[in-house]
């Protein structure tokens, strides 16, 4: 729909030039010669009226007056020649009383064409085009109200070829892919210009020869594809003998072409972008493919090494098998966290929210970590609200935040605390080292991809946890903050969940 | 509050297990017969469905990821043919596209690896609903709610509405008992392991949670009625 402003603004500026064509010099024939400008006259600036009143009164009394005169120069003093000078005068007078009647009666006659002319053309302005002036003969005035007949026959035609053509691009789509544009926009063309034939060809204009016009035979008509700086194709046809092609009706053509070039365009880059999204499509169904593969791969070793460390242990308790089962789990939870962190990409995470006590999962998650040697207290002051949230997913929160704060704690004990904020309906879990905490500068960008703090070593953890806890958390309704250092003397991460109260309703 | 083994008096629940793991398939046999099970392999879909032949089990547990067969398209072959219960035991975990599929036709999802105690108690709470019978398709109570509860959906008022599996298991053991009233404990054996630490509390929320999922009206239910103290009725409103 890129193409819709520059169209809108193309089809404006030729309906100015359709509206400037009420102006003769541009609907006229080509072959008509350059005009004389008669448009000013003697340059005198009186209104039509008296200008062809006095004109009229003039023609008709000078010569008689003249006359007069000479005769009375010529006949000079006799008093014969006195009676026919009066007489003269008084024939004079008469002459210019009748002069002035009969010019009325003709300026009547002449100025009630040209007002109809003027009524006419006003109309047009107005957007009336069907109403031709009736003034029959062959006058100047009959060949200006026949000119002025065909300019509005003529507008006429080309608005109605401009909203076909405007209907035919307002329907197109580039889902229609590009053959079916190219023979529909012949289709279009041949309807709305009246051509015998039309027809598109892409690729290079020159190789299309232009053809002659033969009089007596169909014109050629012929339209340029352009989009960008190098022509795309070309647009040719034939206008039955009897047809006429004036320049606005090649303008109208170029601009048809232009719009069908525009359209064909849109429609390539259409065809691409499918031709991506379905490439990206099938790599993204191929990475899916290719994840779970993985994950069973890794997986179905680790869970044969846990069956039998599991069984062994059953058999013959040894503290050698639960730190196997245990090491399993670890490697499997981080497979589980990769996985994790593609789903959170394509936004394929979709929490199942149920009803989980958080202390007892809290407690679960530290009793799977198994990190013996490392003191933990748990202190519950949920007042029996329980969380809602996915229990796989805060699962994966709590192993990630809980081996957090055995790796960077070094060994000091671990508080992990339960709050309920009653009037918020949500609990908060707290989850506490006393280690040396997080440094200033590594707190803003602590919970971003790949990002560790600057005094852990490169190969330590993958920098995912952080980011894919609070990812999940906020999955869930809830959220993950790192608690300000003045309020914890180790580094404190804080769980929010939405909770509910424990009342039997 | 549970039994930890062989609660099921004489007849020991019998169990097939499908798996292409061979390994692991005789590790977990042993384990589950140890536990009182009476349990059948099969290596792939098509053995399985053969020894199905042969009898129902009472339940099936089926690996995903499977040659030729996949756990998904044996568990939609066996669900046309009966409403057994089914855990899918996988190393694809719960988060992925395939496993939402597998939601419809799987009572449980276990990942891998599975550690015995957990899965242990999936396959007890799945039992407890052996005898319960409902609808397979769509259980009517009312113009404003029918049950789905083989896709995991209520249709409420027209529209579409998806359960949590606990939601789902819960209704479907009130569904069950349709008009009577099934007690809290009863409820909370159903919708929850013995290793997910539940307590009545538990029932209430989800209780409340689901009639707000699927009442017209949350403050009048219609069909999901507390008897305080004792435990939840679902009633049809056309019954009664």
């Amino acid at each position: 729909m890129t193409d819709r402003a520059p169209l809108a603004s193309r089809i404006e500026q030729h309906a100015l030039a359709e509206e400037t064509a009420t102006e003769p010099e541009i609907a006229l024939d080509f072959d008509v010669p350059e005009e004389a400008d008669d448009r000013r006259g003697l340059g005198i600036d009186l209104p039509f009226r008296t200008r062809l009143t006095v004109a009229l009164v003039a023609a008709s009394i000078l010569p008689l007056a003249g006359f007069g005169l000479l005769l009375v120069a010529v006949g000079g003093i006799g008093t014969e020649a006195q009676t026919l000078g009066r007489l003269l005068l008084f024939a004079i007078a008469l002459a210019a009383v009748l002069a002035i009647l009969l010019a009325y009666l003709l300026i009547a006659d002449l100025t009630g064409p040209l007002r109809a002319i003027g009524r006419a053309v006003d109309r047009v302005a107005a957007g009336d085009l069907g109403t031709p002036i009736d003034l029959p003969g062959e006058d100047e005035l009959g060949r200006l109200a026949e000119s002025h007949n065909r300019l509005a026959a003529d507008l006429e035609r080309r608005n109605r070829q401009l909203a076909r053509i405007l209907a035919a691009i307002e329907t197109t789509s580039p889902r229609d892919g590009v053959d079916w544009l190219v023979g529909r926009a012949a289709a279009d063309a041949r309807e709305a210009f009246g051509l015998i034939d039309a027809e598109i060809r892409l690729g290079s204009p020159s190789a299309v020869p232009a053809e002659e016009v033969v009089p007596g035979e169909p014109r050629p008509v012929r339209a340029t594809l352009q989009t960008g700086p190098d022509p795309t194709g070309v647009l040719v046809g034939h206008l039955p003998a009897t047809g006429r092609w004036e320049r606005a009706d090649q303008d109208l053509l170029d601009l048809f072409a232009a719009q069908v070039a525009i359209a064909i365009r849109n429609a390539e880059l259409f065809a691409r972008v499918e031709a991506q999204n379905a490439q990206l499509i099938e790599l993204d169904a191929a990475k899916d493919d290719f994840l779970r593969g993985v994950s069973h791969n890794l997986q179905t070793p680790l869970a044969r090494i846990r069956a039998h460390a599991e069984q062994l242990d059953a058999v013959s308790p040894d503290r050698r098998l639960g730190i196997i089962a245990e090491q399993t789990d670890r490697l499997s939870r981080m497979v589980r966290q990769l996985l994790t962190v593609t789903r959170l990409e394509s936004g394929a995470l979709r929490p199942q929210p149920e009803v989980l006590s958080l202390a007892a999962r809290v407690r679960r998650a530290w009793e799977a970590l198994a990190a013996a040697d490392v003191s933990f207290s748990l202190a519950d002051d949920a007042e029996g609200w329980l969380a809602i949230g996915d229990a796989d997913q805060l699962d994966q929160v709590l192993w990630a935040l809980l081996d957090n704060g055995v790796k960077y704690g070094h060994g000091t004990p671990i508080e992990a605390t339960v709050r309920l904020e009653v009037d918020r309906r949500r609990l908060r879990l707290t989850i506490a080292d006393h280690g040396r905490g997080v440094p200033e500068e590594d707190r803003a960008r602590l919970f971003g991809r790949f990002e560790r703090g600057s005094d852990v070593a490169p190969d330590e953890g993958s920098g995912l946890g952080l980011y894919v806890s609070r990812e999940l958390c906020r999955a869930m309704g809830g959220d993950l903050v790192l608690e300000p250092s003045a309020r914890a003397p180790g580094a404190a991460f804080t769980i929010v969940l939405p909770a509910e109260a424990p009342e039997e309703t | 509050m549970y039994a930890a083994s062989a609660p099921y008096g004489p007849a020991a629940p019998r169990i097939l297990l499908v798996d292409d793991d061979p390994g692991l398939l005789v590790l977990l046999a042993d384990q589950l017969r140890n536990d009182g099970f009476e349990v059948q392999t099969a290596r792939d879909g098509e053995e399985a469905l053969r020894r199905l032949g042969g009898g129902w089990p009472d339940l099936l547990i089926i690996d995903m990821m499977m040659p030729r067969k996949d756990g998904l398209t044996l568990a939609r072959e066996i669900k046309a043919q009966a409403d057994l219960p089914i855990i899918v035991l996988s190393a694809i975990d719960a988060g992925d596209s395939k496993a939402d599929l597998l939601e419809e036709v799987a009572e449980d999802y276990v990942t891998k690896p599975y550690h015995y105690p957990e899965l242990r108690a999936r396959i007890h709470r799945v039992l407890r609903r052996l005898g319960d019978r409902v609808p397979r398709q769509s259980l009517v109570l009312g113009p404003n709610l029918t049950l789905e509860l083989h896709r995991r959906t209520a249709i409420v008022a027209g529209t579409p509405v998806q359960l949590t599996p606990t939601e789902s298991r819960l209704l479907y053991a009130l569904a069950a008992n349709l008009g009577q009233t099934v007690s809290t404990e009863t409820l909370l054996a159903r919708g929850w392991a013995e290793t997910e630490d539940a307590d009545p509390s538990y029932v209430w929320v989800t209780m409340r949670r689901l009639r707000q999922k699927v009442e017209v009206d949350a403050n009048r239910p219609a069909h999901l009625q507390t008897v305080r103290g004792v435990g939840y009725r679902l009633v049809g409103t056309e019954t009664g």
